[in-house]
């Protein structure tokens, strides 16, 4: 984050959207929009110092049910086009939305390269473990023998080990979140959003209409959050094995943060000691010296 | 116009092109205009490659098949390449008692060919200097042959080791071997040169690439992303290079579906960002392409053709991907196709594909080939004066900004399509770029009222872009008086030939050459290949006996956008797709062959037909 701090606090309704919501009844979007606009209220951001990116699925159905600057993309390019977005404009907080089947599906390759490039956004996973808005196929987190629309003897592939994947790659700053707990999910976002590089956060979420094993009482019944009992996120292996291990019952809460290490702009040496942004540098340039060689 | 062209040819990797870059660019100095040419093979080491200089003291901007000089680096040059000498040709070589094979000596005889064996390793021991200073020795040599100035030699590669004296010592006693050697059996060895004309030695020896490179960041991008592709892979290194000077974000994407995200993330957010990529790197990037259609979210793409399908022949050129430019990704909607055409326009098309992009928000495509890309050309320095960066209708005032309403960002009815653009961060009412169809603020909109306006919209640029871009560029062969006039009105044309990126250098050195002197050729070039202006062509066709298509493609691309068009067909095409550019000797014979058969009262111009009507 790198907006200026503004001297007038936003109102709530400032977000407030004239579109009308089409999520399913007890959607986990709902829960999960709302505490979004917490968040952003709660860090003095008016609509128009934001930038919400979102992918396509049922997450990407709420690019219009808020304000801010939105943008609503491609299936699984959600990442680079908000990175894209970043890197031009470092003052503007970019916060980038998508579920699972394009984050580990369509787009996992993007979710790969963004962690390890520690680029300075925030990603908000909507986990509902399945496609929604394509009428409840399997997604690569589904669980191997869960039957779904198009594979109705379950998935022959292995369910994909997304913590152990996120893990793997360094991340900075991983979270988890639950759809039922929106105060819980305002304070993980809050902190997402004022983190320097790259922030993972996954909010569980219910899907009735499609998912009826992870339910929004089997969610409920089974998460906790980690950091009230005591989870330090400053410790990397912990974090690790509280995140992967998630039968009994699931950590949720900021479950690792890594403060000082440098995001991809920050490692940029030709931007060292610039004020001015890429956006505002726009302007016709005198390329004479650079042809002096070629004479 | 007087021609010498000199060949350096070797394994990948042996050299050829450090002896031609070093030679490129002394004889520019001097006062020659070079037009350097690189064929290799898709691989880092071995394989035969090749560097060919064609040098004049006029503008030259093509390659011959037929060469004066062959500096073989291995015997395979002497295997493969002897037959490209001209009479009178000089074979250079560094391979120890070879023999020619009988048809080899054959063809020395007839074409009085003079052999060299230059003994570099014998050098090279005498003076204790490792293999690496083999290529400074040949330079030297050629650089004698050449009949140029010893000292200007010297101080070109001395430019390179001045803080390494031991290095520099060594290098100049190379220089000093290699230009007093004299083969004993050939004695002292000279091809002439034209005398100089100093306006050269001023110039730049640039490629395509560094100059399309140079002008993208004239043009104000501050964003480079892309993803490693022959090629357009030279573009990303340049950048890159310049990068610690021009403060520019570089990034090597992890794909081309990356990096043309955050190029168009990055253009969302109102910085100029570029990427570059070939064939079915640009498959990759078309979704996005569709995206920013939708968006209506200015960009744009350089697509650097290469022989295809697929992989194709990496490092080779052609011009196949018109139709690919125009036409791939999903939906209807407008854009923009240019292709450069040398290293003038390579840099002077960068600042206008962005202009053209955000005056209508919409995607510009920039065709360049592996031709253009890493071809050398001689180029005078460029105007840095006559660009002005237009932005359109992006809105940046405080106090205008306060005015606007979320749905003046795609309002259906604004005047030629074009709605009025912000910027997010800008404090203002905000919108949603939406790839759904959407409303005039973003919201999703499915209703049929709406998508209909919302197409009308988006396509409705297409007219507005069409009826602003620039004609296509006529050349009359022999004249140098403006030729705006004769595009209405003038003599009969014997032969009008038409086509579009690297190949119109090539005619124009053709339309120069002595043997077309006093012929009424006419050479239409098209830069902007979509929208198809065709108004221009449609006059010259009813004034031509002759018409011919030339392109560097089987299908002759352009030439059915002309038939889709106004109806014009032209049956007669000179088409080249072997990956090889169009050399000048082979462009010329099928010139004349074509102005020999133009009888008095023989026409080909086909009897034009309505576009639509079936021929």
């Amino acid at each position: 984050m790198n907006i200026a701090l503004q001297t007038q606090s936003p109102a709530l309704s400032e977000y407030y959207s004239e579109t009308k919501c089409i999520w399913c009844d007890g959607c986990g979007n709902y829960g999960i929009w709302t505490a979004v606009k917490y968040a952003l209220v709660e860090l003095n951001l008016h609509p128009w110092q934001v930038c919400l990116c979102y992918d396509v699925g049922c997450n990407g159905n709420g690019s219009d049910k808020i304000e801010g600057y939105r943008f609503h993309g491609l299936h699984g390019r959600v990442i680079p086009f908000a990175a894209g977005a970043k890197l031009a404009n470092m003052k503007v907080p970019v916060i980038a939305f998508g579920g699972d089947g394009a984050t580990f599906s369509e787009g996992v390759g993007h979710l790969i390269h963004g962690v390890r490039s520690n680029y300075p956004i925030t990603f908000v996973l909507h986990n509902n473990t399945n496609f929604g808005l394509t009428t409840g196929q399997a997604s690569s987190l589904t669980p191997q023998g869960q039957s779904m629309n198009t594979s109705p003897n379950g998935i022959p592939e292995n369910t994909l080990a997304s913590m152990d994947l996120i893990f793997s790659l360094n991340p900075t700053f991983v979270a988890r979140g639950f759809s039922g707990d929106i105060k819980l999910m305002t304070r993980i976002l809050k902190a997402a959003i004022q983190h320097r590089g790259f922030a993972f956060v996954e909010m569980l979420q219910a899907c009735p209409t499609y998912n009826h094993f992870a339910t929004h009482e089997y969610l409920l019944d089974r998460y906790f959050d980690a950091n009230a009992e005591g989870h330090d996120p400053g410790n990397l292996q912990q974090a690790r094995a509280l995140a992967t291990q998630d039968q009994e019952r699931i950590a949720c809460g900021i479950l690792y943060q890594g403060e000082d290490i440098p995001h991809f702009y920050d490692r940029l040496i030709p931007r060292r000691g610039l004020e001015t942004t890429c956006v505002e540098e726009v302007r016709r340039f005198d390329v004479s010296e650079y042809w002096k060689e070629l004479v | 116009m007087p021609r010498i062209s000199l060949k350096m040819v070797g394994a990948s990797g042996q050299g050829v092109n450090s002896i031609g870059a070093i030679i490129a660019k002394g004889l520019k100095r001097s006062g020659y205009c070079v037009f350097g040419y690189r064929e290799y093979p898709s691989l880092i080491k071995g394989g035969h490659a090749s560097y060919q200089l064609d040098i004049s003291n006029q503008r030259i901007r093509s390659t011959e098949t037929k060469v004066n000089v062959l500096v073989a680096l291995n015997h395979h040059g002497l295997e493969l390449n002897m037959e490209e000498l001209k009479p009178g040709g000089i074979v250079l070589h560094v391979t120890p008692e070879w023999q020619f094979p009988e048809h080899h000596q054959k063809l020395i005889a007839e074409r009085n060919l003079r052999v060299i064996y230059f003994p570099v390793d014998d050098i090279l021991n005498r003076l204790g200097a490792t293999a690496i200073l083999s290529n400074v020795l040949l330079t030297a040599f050629v650089w004698s042959m050449l009949d140029q100035d010893i000292d200007a030699l010297k101080s070109l590669v001395g430019g390179r080791f001045a803080k390494k004296k031991t290095l520099l010592e060594l290098n100049m006693r190379c220089i000093d071997e290699g230009f007093s050697f004299v083969d004993p059996e050939q004695g002292t060895i000279s091809v002439p040169l034209p005398p100089p004309d100093k306006g050269f030695s001023s110039h730049l020896l640039i490629t395509g690439s560094q100059a399309m490179g140079l002008g993208a960041v004239h043009a104000g991008v501050r964003l480079y992303a892309g993803y490693p592709m022959t090629p357009s892979s030279p573009l990303l290194s340049f950048i890159a290079e310049l990068e610690n000077k021009t403060h520019m974000v570089v990034k090597q994407a992890e794909d081309e579906i990356t990096a043309a995200q955050i190029v168009s993330g990055a253009m969302y957010m109102g910085t100029r960002a570029l990427t570059a990529t070939s064939g079915v790197g640009f498959d990759l990037m078309s979704e996005t392409l569709s995206l920013n259609a939708m968006i209506e979210n200015p960009t744009v793409f350089v697509l650097a053709q290469r022989p295809g399908p697929a992989t194709g022949l990496p490092t080779w050129t052609a011009q196949g991907s018109l139709l690919q430019a125009t036409s791939c990704s999903a939906g209807e909607f407008t854009r923009c196709v240019i292709s450069v055409s040398n290293s003038q326009d390579a840099f002077d098309l960068m600042p206008v594909a962005f202009n053209l992009a955000e005056q209508y928000q919409i995607s510009v495509i920039v065709l360049t080939d592996k031709q253009i890309a890493e071809a050398l050309y001689t180029q005078y320095p460029y105007d840095l004066e006559k660009t002005e960066i237009d932005r359109g209708r992006l809105v940046a005032d405080p106090e205008k900004l306060k005015l606007l309403k979320s749905s003046d960002r795609f309002n259906p009815h604004a005047v030629g399509g074009v709605s009025l653009r912000w910027l997010p961060g800008s404090e203002a009412a905000t919108y949603c770029a939406q790839a759904d169809e959407h409303n005039a603020m973003g919201a999703v909109d499915e209703s049929s009222l709406n998508t209909k306006l919302q197409m009308e919209k988006r396509l409705r640029k297409f007219h507005g872009l069409k009826a602003g871009l620039p004609a296509p560029h006529l050349s009359i062969g022999g004249r140098r008086a403006k030729t705006t006039d004769w595009m209405n009105e003038g003599d009969e044309i014997e032969l009008l030939a038409i086509g579009w990126g690297s190949t119109g250098d090539v005619f124009q050195d053709v339309m120069c050459s002595d043997e077309l002197r006093g012929r009424k050729i006419a050479y239409l070039h098209y830069t902007y290949l979509w929208p198809l202006r065709t108004q221009e062509l449609q006059r010259l066709v009813m004034r031509s006996k002759r018409i011919v298509l030339v392109e560097q493609n089987y299908q002759g691309q352009l030439g059915m956008f002309m038939r889709m068009e106004c109806g014009l067909d032209i049956p007669d095409k000179i088409l080249k797709y072997d990956g090889r550019p169009f050399f000048y000797d082979e462009l010329l014979a099928s010139v004349m062959e074509r102005c020999a058969s133009t009888s008095e009262d023989q026409q080909n111009v086909p009897d034009f037909v309505l576009a639509g009507t079936p021929s």
